[in-house]
């Protein structure tokens, strides 16, 4: 197991006598990528202000690398790099004038540097035009081009799809995977879209009403994807047929149409299809239907509402 | 500390790479030489040029001015008659005009030095707000209290640039229309003591030096201001108010013996070279200890809500 590189501990916030964040623990390791998936007004925004400094904590403690962002600030900082809500930059200002700008303020970022981060999110071509200019994917890139200067040890992104077309979500999401596997990069992503950021991720935690609801990992194939039960859609012209094949091998099935759904592991697929294929049951289609993560985060946040 | 001039380099870039600064050091810089254009471009105000027969010229013109004074039962000239006959007694040649005595009399345009450090001033804070970029600068391994004092250099660091430039366009305009008195000049002013026969070099410093008081106690109110509000206009508004009206307010109740611990009472340091103290029992020592409480106060309210706040949108 890699290092602990972000902890927080019984976290609280309160503004004006409102509770806004509810004694949230969360722990994210090196190298992993962490979603943090919530409706809006849930609090991740609140949350990720109080992880940078941004905010006070009313209760609890937050660490980066074992060091308190309230009792020693510089030293957590200095492994901290981020995104806050919307990517605003100077507009006046070039995209390499504002990096500039940024680079400046840590002792230790090589002149070089900003010349790597301009390529590596793809901004060579609009570097020198001004921000004013840009349009919103374009200051999402330059977003994380500044939070990335001084490599830090944990990333926190708030929102970053926000505004990008598919091809530069996709971009962004093996960008960030590289800097998790590559670099050891702990990486904290928030979306109110679980779809939009649930490949890039490890791990997600969903947060409502300022309360930290459920973690769980997300696993790609797996051993234990191997053991667990996934909705499989049978498309057969002999359905009767086929529902006395699968209660043969001890599963249920359900019509729905023309098709028959039912529960079973990974494992028994082809078992089930030699069987069907034995008893003389023409197969159109079988598909395996992941329960999907939007599934479970639609059931557990009663949908995209705002109360 | 290395990185303290990087983050008052940044600060300046800022500053200076918008076009509005630029705009507004063209407008200082037309209203600088434009005195100049006006008084060369009309015959009847023409300074005198004087010759080889100065004394000759010097009494005509005092002759002239008596005229004056009796003409209009007012005797405005009495200033100009002294200096006359003081350059007479002590058989000192007058100075012809020229670019170091247009510059003394540009002194006035430091309040437009001062509008501009005010407005500087209120938005160096209030701006990183406006554009959002207050959280990108606040996540940095740099404490808020070192963030907020590089601003507040920049803006003296301004004020200065913009200082030497209105004395720099002053001469450089004072020397294309009237001529250049060379490089240490020296002239007659009239001081509490009389009238003295000094460098013009120490007389333009001086009366420049006066007026930064009034810049920086006005400069450092709306940066308070704006700090506090987050706001602008609010802090340019009373920037500008204050600067412009502060002899006024201090006109008001001067009357009352505790007027004199007004802030605007204590800002024209030049009352104890004169000798016209505004308030009896007023003395140099007090009015430094006055403005010191002033600014001292100023500061610490920025700095105690700049470092207490949480950072949330507007
Ligand atoms: N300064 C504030 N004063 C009072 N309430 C606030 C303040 N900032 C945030 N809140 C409240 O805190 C809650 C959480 O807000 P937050 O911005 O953290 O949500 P979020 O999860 O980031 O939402 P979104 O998906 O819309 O970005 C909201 O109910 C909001 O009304
Ligand atoms: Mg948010």
């Amino acid at each position: 197991m890699s290092n602990v590189a972000l902890e927080l501990t019984n976290v609280r916030k309160k503004i004006k006598n409102k509770e806004i964040i509810k004694d949230v623990n969360l722990t994210i390791r090196q190298g992993e990528v962490y979603g943090f998936i919530g409706p809006n007004g849930a609090g991740k925004t609140t949350t990720i202000r109080m992880i940078v400094g941004l905010m006070d904590l009313t209760d609890g403690e937050i660490k980066v690398l074992g060091k308190s962002i309230e009792k020693e600030y510089k030293d957590a900082a200095r492994n901290l790099g981020a995104i806050v809500e919307n990517p605003e930059m100077y507009p006046f200002m070039t995209g390499r004038q504002n990096l500039s700008h940024f680079a400046r303020m840590y002792d230790d970022v090589p002149k070089g540097r900003v010349e790597e981060v301009i390529t590596l999110v793809g901004l060579d071509q609009a570097i020198d035009e001004k921000v004013s200019k840009y349009s919103l994917g374009m200051r999402q890139r330059l977003g994380i081009a500044q939070a990335i200067l001084h490599k830090p040890a944990v990333l926190i992104l708030d929102e970053p799809t926000n505004g990008l077309d598919p091809a530069g979500i996709r971009e962004i999401r093996d960008y960030i995977r590289r800097l998790a596997v590559e670099d050891n990069v702990a990486v904290m992503i928030s979306s109110h879209l679980l779809s939009e950021i649930e490949l890039m991720c490890d791990r997600i935690g969903i947060i409502k009403h300022g309360e930290l609801i459920t973690e769980q990992s997300v696993k790609e194939d797996s051993e234990e994807a191997d053991q667990s039960e996934i909705k499989v859609v049978l498309d057969v012209k002999e359905t009767e047929e086929a529902i006395k094949v699968l209660a043969s091998l001890e599963l249920k099935a359900e019509k729905e149409g023309s098709q028959l759904v039912s529960l079973m592991t990974r494992e028994t697929i082809p078992q089930v299809v030699n069987k069907l294929v034995e008893s003389g049951v023409t197969i159109y289609g079988v598909t395996g239907v992941k329960p999907s993560l939007e599934d479970q985060f639609l059931e557990l946040t009663g949908g995209n509402i705002i109360e | 500390m290395s990185n303290f001039f990087s983050l008052l380099y940044n600060e300046l870039f800022k500053i200076y790479i918008r076009k509005s600064t630029w705009v507004m050091y063209i407008i200082l810089g037309l209203i600088a030489v434009g005195g100049a254009i006006i008084i060369s471009s009309f015959d009847d105000v023409q300074p005198t040029e004087y010759t080889d027969n100065w004394k000759e010229e010097l009494q005509e013109e005092n002759e002239a001015l008596h005229k004056d004074n009796e003409e209009f039962g007012y005797s405005f000239n009495d200033d100009r008659i002294m200096k006359n006959e003081y350059l007479l007694e002590n058989d000192i040649r007058p100075l012809n005009y020229g670019a170091w005595q247009y510059t003394l009399e540009n002194v006035g345009l430091v309040a437009i030095v001062s509008l501009l450090t005010i407005i500087i001033g209120s938005s160096i804070i209030s701006n990183e707000y406006k554009w959002g970029t207050i959280k990108l600068l606040l996540i940095r391994p740099i404490s808020r209290n070192i963030i907020l004092l590089s601003k507040f250099i920049a803006i003296f660091v301004f004020g200065l640039f913009t200082m030497i430039y209105l004395f720099l366009v002053s001469m450089l305009g004072g020397a294309v229309f009237f001529g250049f008195e060379g490089f240490n000049p020296s002239t007659v002013i009239m001081t509490a003591n009389g009238i003295e026969y000094v460098p013009i070099v120490g007389e333009v410093m001086s009366e420049y030096g006066y007026r930064i008081v009034n810049l920086i106690m006005m400069t450092t109110l709306a940066f308070m201001i704006s700090t506090i509000f987050k706001n602008s206009s609010i802090a340019i508004g009373v920037g500008i108010f204050l600067l412009m009206g502060g002899n006024i307010i201090t006109g008001i109740f001067s009357q009352y013996e505790w007027s004199k611990y007004l802030l605007f009472a204590n800002l024209d340091l030049k009352m104890y070279e004169t000798g016209n103290i505004l308030i009896e029992g007023m003395t140099l020592g007090f009015s430094i200890t006055m403005l010191i409480v002033y600014f001292v106060v100023f500061v610490a309210l920025a700095w105690l809500f700049f470092n207490k706040r949480d950072i949330v949108n507007q």
